[in-house]
């Protein structure tokens, strides 16, 4: 299986992919013109560069892994060899200095991504549209490309949990983690193996951010309906889509009409049932984090047989080294952290699925907010 | 930089290897450095020229402009201050003279022929023409008696005309080579073909000289054009004024841009249009660019086209984008700065739309000066019945004024109640026994206060109910009333007109229902059959039924056929053509602004087409709109009343006193013709077609259609231009326009055509067909440009919408009855784009560019009025015959038969200054009463009635007492009396005739005002009185109008003698009719007011301070020292009855014609004028007697 994961089945994929979507589009100029859109110059740049540094980013951090690798199974070698880069040789200066070495590379990044505003800033034009008219609002009415996933979210969410709930424990979130973090390893160079849960959570909560704002760009069209990339912007399209809350959707479902459920549509049931439902879900979340923290995929095999044993040892292998970090961690620092990532990083593709796919619009319906 | 690391042996074996270049601090990053270093050097340059000129594209243009102007006043300093002779002088103009010369000479021998043989056809035209038009004349008599008489009467009458065919005349004509004459014979018939043939062969040869002078009339006009061109209004130091302030021209936006802080305007256009405001002429050929070709940039430097648009519109106040829309502020591409771009909303006008500009300011207007395609527009809404389902405010204004006075009467109504109420009560109160005696009084004080408001309320509802049958009688419908269906038409033709109303009258005003009927076959964009509902033969049917059912049911009196050669007669000549047309395709003739009549013949029922010519506002029964239905005899009868309705004294309902709707509401005037007239011209009109079979229709009797009927007609608002039994109080369907051109345009519903709009994908092809008037290979560009443009803007919404409104409609999947309902109408390109620019325009304040400040919201009476004029002068298509405005011509101007200079004189009087002619009293009563008739003392009456009737036709036409008789004895019942019949007022002579248009008070008093505004006059008019004239004046004015001015021979006197060659109004007349003062300066110089007029020029002349008579000075003129034309003025208006006939004992018994002795005199007055006058004067008289025939 692992054998046929390399670069070359992915390209392979990710091409056919696009040909089958290419093949699908039926409008190019209205690809065109959202892309070419000066406003959208920066998303689309996007679509190329985070994979491309990512990926550059990752590679660096593979052959740092390997070198930790070895010098770990080395301490003699690892004394000698300082330069996390590179393995140190003979005749190199143990350390370089800031200057000039960093910062001369630093001065030609500035000189080039100058160079690169400057003719940015010539040939595209502020991206200025009509006069506003108090009377008339533009459709679809769009934030500028870096907001364009705060407004995506307000299709998953109430306005107030969206718009003020989220944004603000995302951002208390980014200024906790350094102290939820309990990890000493992995600062200042590139690796994989010493940060992996770290990486993940933050490549996931940045991808699921980039996804809301390529959605907000290339997908909404007017009236906020979902055109695929290629489909006709249609002033006139219509869609239905008829969102009902979870409760009720149990309530009226033929399961839920047989097993006499019309109390969960009802005041306090609903607000227990959703109760109920967003404790659950923060439950198996914070397990479902818990599990991500400790296992071991590699040592994730098919279970030979039935036992629950050989289950929970197949599923859960223990990682050492996170196990080894998890001890550090206090309890405080553990249950921050459970609670930004359940209430961001779940929560919020959990809520795209169920909002896309199931069509629910609220899971938790009180009368002060709803979830 | 990072290697993948070598595996583990080689990390250990590094240990002994050399030491190895430092990858980071061994290698050198200066290459990199230096490159990166010269791309910011680079970009640093580019960026300050991106801001120097980059950004700044016009500074490009100026430089150009610069240029080319300079180059351009080189080249004119020449020519600068030179006059015409120089330029004449000059190589190029005598190239171009030469050749059209030599074109000229090229065709002037044939040009010599035809011009002799017209000249001996001529010859014999005259020579035949009055010996002919006596034996017609005759004929007609004894034709006329054959029609009128029985038995063997008729039978005699017969023979007689046979004779008269038979009789033979011996008329001299001239032979063939115009020497000399000789005699032939000839029979009527023979008479007849020969002046027919004579006519035609006249006809002929001139339209091939025509012809033949095309080409050397196109040479002519482009050499004028280079005399034109080269002709410089400025002189040689202006120009290099000019020149210098080209050297010094300052290259910035600011020194060119128009800012005006109190409207918030910023208008930089001038930036790169430099040329706009300079003094000179500047047209693209002038602008040439170096290498000698006409760009871009060549058109875009030119002057403003109109300059005196912008002298009134002063740029510095107004800007440019406020008229012409666009973006005033951009600079850097003609794209954003015309607002072509995606962002702008409001794009400039396109040229042919330009004249919205003028709607946004001039909305309140009927007619603005010079937006005239803006003016057609108006025009097109107003008359092609855009307006019967579409509000436009101000449009309406008789619907709105009646509602509003209904309105304000129920309030009235409801409060006088209230107060009777309350009076009961305060009686009833005051008698109970409670009451102390000083409540009583109180009570009864109050009631009777009460009282008295009733009573002042009552005064006031009278006055209001007044007003509203004023204005019932100005509300007019653009259809005819449907409710005459069943005695106006063949019923089999109703369902064939309403499947296709193009088809059989091509660019009628009905506008073609396309989901129910059908286009003619190849109808340029008709919609697609699949568009119709499968339910639409139905549809007609149902539509005919309710209409056929609900319609009035009366016997109309029957009609005899009549003489359809006199009726073309009349047709042609009493000026039904002013409104009416006749012909199809290339043979149509008249105007558009009402039907077609060729094929009438084929839909109406004579009698009732007979009935409507002689009076068409006369209705079946009376509508009365309180009890919302029409009433019969049997109302009338109840009361003890004779079923009689009128605007006058019989127009109030018998049943509940509501003013009632007495007439038609159609604009169509009375021409006061007899009985007899109206059926020749109802026989000639049905002699143009004869009738076909139609397939039967019996389904229009089946009450069970009746239901479907009248839905579909309240679906697709039918009662907006007619009036329909049920739908009397229906209102609009469409939706309001005034202010449709600001709607986003994201609002306007391009439906599934929007993304083809966006495209510039146009299913109708509307500005792919190369223009027709473009040449070559720029019309080719043009058409290729157009073609790729994008139409998803308020412009290609409005063009597609009137052009076919179904496009909208395409593709929709709709329940029937939210479908579409606007019918496509007949537009012609030109039309398409009048109606495309008024709606364009009609932006309201909200939408407007320019300010409500500058509005055009005339404060004072006069321009008020004159808008207020206009809207009734447009209604009644006044212009059809008169000329209001300088340069306006009428519909009658242009027809065949007014071409010579004859036929002239003969048109309908200019109104162009009117106001200034006319007492404004008089002018009311005309209006009231063309014949002028009615409201005479006794004595004027007499007077009036011996002058001659306008023709010997109508002389010889049945007085209404004879019609009588005549009725009794062929047992046909009778038309009602027609006053005033057969009567022109003031020009009996005119074969044209003012027609009584029966207009409202209101509409008179704003006629009058409108006349007066127009020319300035002051308001209130007060009478100069005038002194009475001592014996001697008495004398010598006599003399003077006898003798010296040859008054007598053209003003009609009383006397049938004189007046059957008389071209002119009597003096009679003159005192209720005219003004003094334009009297006087219309006997010094008639010309100067009404160019081209038969009054002669030059009969005054100056003497010191006076003007005295510069003809032959009669005897009593010695010692007389006052101003000669003052006298006659004052004799003039003087004149009665008595003296008149006193004058003409004393005259000398001319005929019309002009004595040796006049010629003379008037070739003693050194003018050519008044002798080419009477040289006119003599042919008219003959063409007069032409057309009387």
């Amino acid at each position: 299986m692992r054998r046929f994961i390399n670069k070359w089945t992915i390209l392979g994929v990710l091409l056919v992919i696009v040909a089958l979507w290419a093949i699908n589009v039926h409008d190019w100029h209205q690809l065109w013109t959202i892309s070419s859109a000066p406003d959208n110059i920066p998303i689309v740049a996007m679509l190329f560069l985070v994979p491309f540094f990512t990926w550059m980013g990752v590679r660096q951090a593979v052959a740092n892994d390997r070198l930790i690798e070895e010098l770990e199974a080395d301490t003699k070698l690892a004394k000698t060899h300082h330069r996390k880069v590179e393995p140190w040789r003979p005749g190199w200066a143990r350390e370089l200095h800031v200057w000039p070495y960093l910062v001369r590379i630093e001065f030609l990044a500035t000189v080039i991504v100058t160079v690169v505003l400057f003719i940015w800033s010539i040939k595209l034009n502020a991206p200025l549209e009509e006069p506003a008219n108090p009377n008339l609002t533009m459709n679809p009415s769009k934030a500028p490309w870096y907001f364009l996933g705060l407004q995506e979210m307000l299709v998953y969410f109430d306005p107030w949990i969206a718009g003020v709930v989220m944004p603000s424990i995302i951002m208390v979130g980014l200024m906790v983690f350094p102290y939820v973090d309990s990890n000493p390893l992995g600062n200042g160079y590139y690796t994989l193996r010493q940060r992996r849960f770290a990486l993940w959570m933050f490549g996931a909560g940045f991808l699921m951010w980039i996804v809301l704002i390529v959605i907000g760009t290339f997908i909404r069209g007017p009236g906020w309906i979902w055109f695929w990339p290629g489909q006709t912007w249609d002033h006139n399209a219509v869609v239905f889509d008829k969102n009902v809350d979870l409760h009720d959707m149990i309530a009226q479902s033929s399961v839920g009409k047989a097993l006499h459920l019309g109390f969960l549509a009802q005041n306090p049931g609903k607000f227990i049932f959703g109760l109920i439902v967003v404790s659950g879900f923060y439950l198996v979340g914070a397990l479902f984090f818990h599990w991500l923290m400790t296992v071991d995929f590699k040592k994730m095999r098919l279970p030979r047989g039935f036992s629950l044993t050989e289950l929970h040892r197949a599923l859960f292998p223990k990682n050492a080294f996170e196990q080894k970090i998890l001890s550090r961690t206090s309890l405080l620092q553990y249950l921050t952290f459970q609670f930004f990532a359940v209430s961001v990083l779940l929560a919020l593709p959990v809520k795209l699925i169920l909002r896309l796919a199931l069509t629910i619009k609220y899971v938790w319906v009180t009368p002060w907010f709803n979830i | 930089m990072a290697e993948s690391p070598e595996p583990r042996e080689s990390l250990i074996k590094r240990e002994e290897d050399l030491p190895a270049a430092d990858p980071i601090a061994g290698k050198s990053t200066s290459g990199w450095m230096l490159v990166s270093a010269l791309l910011l050097t680079i970009s640093i340059a580019y960026a300050l020229w991106d801001e120097a000129f980059g950004q700044r594209p016009w500074k490009g243009m100026q430089k150009e402009f610069v240029s080319r102007y300079t180059r351009y006043l080189d080249s004119i300093k020449s020519d600068a201050g030179k006059s015409e002779t120089d330029i004449k002088e000059s190589p190029e103009y005598q190239q171009l003279d030469a050749e059209e010369k030599a074109a000229r000479e090229a065709v002037q021998p044939e040009i010599d022929q035809i011009d002799a043989d017209v000249k001996i056809t001529q010859a014999k035209l005259d020579a035949i023409t009055d010996p002919f038009q006596n034996q017609r004349g005759r004929l007609t008599v004894i034709n006329y008696n054959v029609e009128t008489t029985d038995g063997s009467a008729k039978a005699r009458w017969r023979d007689r005309a046979e004779a008269k065919r038979r009789e033979v005349v011996t008329i001299e004509v001239p032979s063939d080579d115009g020497k000399s004459t000789k005699e032939e014979q000839f029979d009527y018939a023979k008479l007849e073909k020969t002046y027919n043939d004579l006519r035609d062969h006249k006809s002929e040869r001139l339209s091939r000289k025509a012809e033949l002078l095309k080409t050397p009339s196109e040479l002519a006009k482009k050499r004028d054009d280079y005399l034109k061109n080269h002709l410089i209004g400025l002189g040689p130091v202006a120009i290099e004024g000019l020149k210098t302030k080209m050297a010094n021209y300052d290259y910035s936006i600011l020194g060119h841009q128009i800012s005006v802080n109190a409207y918030n305007i910023v208008d930089r256009c001038e930036v790169c249009h430099a040329g706009i405001r300079e003094p000179l002429d500047i047209k693209p050929a002038s602008m040439k660019s170096s290498n000698g070709t006409e760009d871009a940039m060549s058109r875009a430097f030119v002057s403003h086209p109109n300059k005196e648009i912008l002298q009134l519109h002063n740029p510095e106040k107004f800007g440019c984008a406020s008229c012409h829309w666009g973006n005033g502020r951009a600079t850097t591409t003609d794209e954003k700065g015309h607002g072509r771009h995606r962002f702008w909303l409001w794009p400039m006008f396109e040229k042919e739309n330009t004249e919205a500009g003028c709607q946004q300011c001039h909305a309140r207007d009927r007619v603005t000066q010079g937006a005239e395609t803006l003016n057609l527009g108006r025009d097109l809404f107003a008359q092609r019945g855009c307006m019967g389902c579409h509000r436009y405010e101000g449009f309406d204004r008789e619907t709105d004024a009646l509602a509003g006075t209904n309105q304000q009467i129920g309030q009235l109504r409801d409060q006088m109640t209230a107060n009777e109420k309350q009076i009961l009560a305060d009686t009833q109160a005051s008698g109970s026994e409670k009451a102390t005696a000083d409540e009583i009084k109180k009570l009864l004080a109050h009631a009777e206060s009460l009282r008295v408001t009733n009573s002042l309320l009552a005064a006031r509802i009278d006055q209001l109910n007044l007003q509203s049958k004023y204005q019932m009688q100005d509300v007019k419908k653009v259809g005819p009333n449907l409710k005459d269906v069943r005695v106006k038409l063949r019923k089999e033709w109703v369902p064939v007109w309403l499947e296709n109303p193009q088809g059989f009258r091509p660019g009628t005003k009905m506008p073609t229902f396309w989901r129910f009927a059908t286009f003619p076959e190849n109808y340029a964009n008709a919609p697609a059959q699949h568009m119709r509902d499968k339910d639409n033969a139905d549809q007609i049917q149902a539509i005919a039924a309710y209409l056929w059912q609900d319609s009035f049911d009366t016997k109309l009196p029957t009609q005899p056929q009549g003489n359809a050669g006199h009726g073309k007669e009349l047709f042609e000549s009493r000026g039904c053509l002013a409104c009416h047309s006749i012909g199809e395709g290339a043979s149509k003739m008249g105007g558009d602004f009402a039907a077609n009549l060729q094929r009438v013949g084929e839909k109406a029922n004579f009698d009732y087409i007979v009935r409507w010519i002689h009076n068409p506002r006369e209705r079946v029964a009376p509508y009365c709109p309180k009890e919302k239905r029409d009433l019969t005899p049997d109302d009338y009868a109840k009361k003890n009343l004779p079923f009689q309705f009128d605007t006058e004294l019989h127009s109030r309902c018998p049943n509940d006193g509501a003013e009632l709707q007495v007439q038609n509401m159609t604009v169509m005037p009375n021409f006061r013709l007899s009985e007899g007239d109206a059926r020749d011209i109802a026989t000639y009109l049905f002699s143009l077609s004869s009738p076909p079979s139609y397939a039967s229709a019996d389904y229009m009797d089946n009450p069970q259609l009746k239901d479907k009927g009248k839905a579909l007609i309240k679906q697709y608002g039918c009662a907006g231009c007619h009036e329909i039994r049920g739908f009397e109080d229906e209102q609009r369907i469409g939706k309001e326009l005034t202010v449709e051109g600001a709607t986003p345009i994201e609002r306007l519903d391009f439906a599934l055509q929007t993304k083809r709009a966006e495209e510039g994908h146009d299913p109708l092809n509307l500005h792919g067909k190369p223009a027709a008037e473009g040449e070559g290979e720029q019309a080719q560009k043009n058409h290729a440009e157009a073609e790729e443009k994008p139409w998803y803007n308020h412009k290609g919404f409005f063009e597609h919408k009137i052009t076919q409104p179904s496009i909208y409609d395409e593709g929709k999947e709709k329940d029937p009855k939210d479908r579409l309902r606007m019918p496509q109408p007949f537009l012609t390109p030109q039309w398409r784009t009048a109606l495309t620019t008024f709606l364009l325009g009609s932006v309201g304040a909200e939408g407007s560019n320019v300010p409500s400040t500058l509005f055009f919201n005339p404060q004072d009476q006069r321009r008020q009025d004159i808008q207020n004029g206009w809207w009734v002068i447009k209604k009644y298509n006044c212009m059809g015959c008169h000329q209001l405005q300088v340069g306006q011509r009428s519909v009658v101007q242009d027809l065949p038969f007014y071409q010579t200079p004859e036929g002239k004189d003969l048109l309908p009087p200019r109104l162009t200054s009117e106001g200034a002619r006319v007492d404004p009293t008089w002018l009311l009563r005309f209006l009231h009463d063309p014949s002028l008739s009615g409201e005479k003392t006794p004595e004027q009456q007499q007077q009036i009635a011996a002058l001659p009737s306008p023709s010997p036709q109508a002389a010889g036409s049945p007085q209404p007492g004879q019609v009588a008789n005549n009725q009794s004895n062929n047992q046909i019942a009778k038309l009602l009396p027609q006053p005033g019949l057969d009567r022109n007022g003031v020009r009996p002579y005119l074969q044209f005739r003012m027609p009584t248009f029966n207009f409202s008070p209101n509409e008179l008093q704003i006629l009058v005002r409108f006349f007066m505004a127009m020319s300035g006059q002051q308001d209130p008019y007060i009478k100069e009185p005038m002194l009475p004239l001592t014996a001697q004046e008495r004398v010598l004015a006599r003399q003077l109008f006898t003798s010296g001015t040859p008054c007598l021979k053209c003003h009609i006197t009383g006397d049938p003698s004189r007046d059957a060659k008389a071209i002119a109004p009597n003096f009679l007349l003159a005192a209720e009719r005219l003004k003094p003062d334009w009297t006087f300066r219309w006997l010094l110089d008639p010309a100067q007011i009404s160019p081209g007029t038969a009054m002669p020029s030059g009969l005054f002349r100056k003497e010191g301070d006076i003007w005295v008579s510069s003809g032959n000075l009669p005897p009593a003129a010695s010692g007389y020292d006052h101003d000669h034309a003052r006298l006659l003025v004052r004799y003039m208006f003087l004149m009665n009855p008595d003296e008149q006939r006193q004058l003409l004992a004393a005259g000398p018994a001319t005929t019309a014609l002009p004595t040796a002795s006049t010629t003379q005199h008037h070739a003693r007055a050194k003018k050519k004028r008044p002798r080419l006058n009477h040289a006119r004067r003599r042919s008219r008289a003959a063409l007069l007697n032409k057309i009387t025939r």
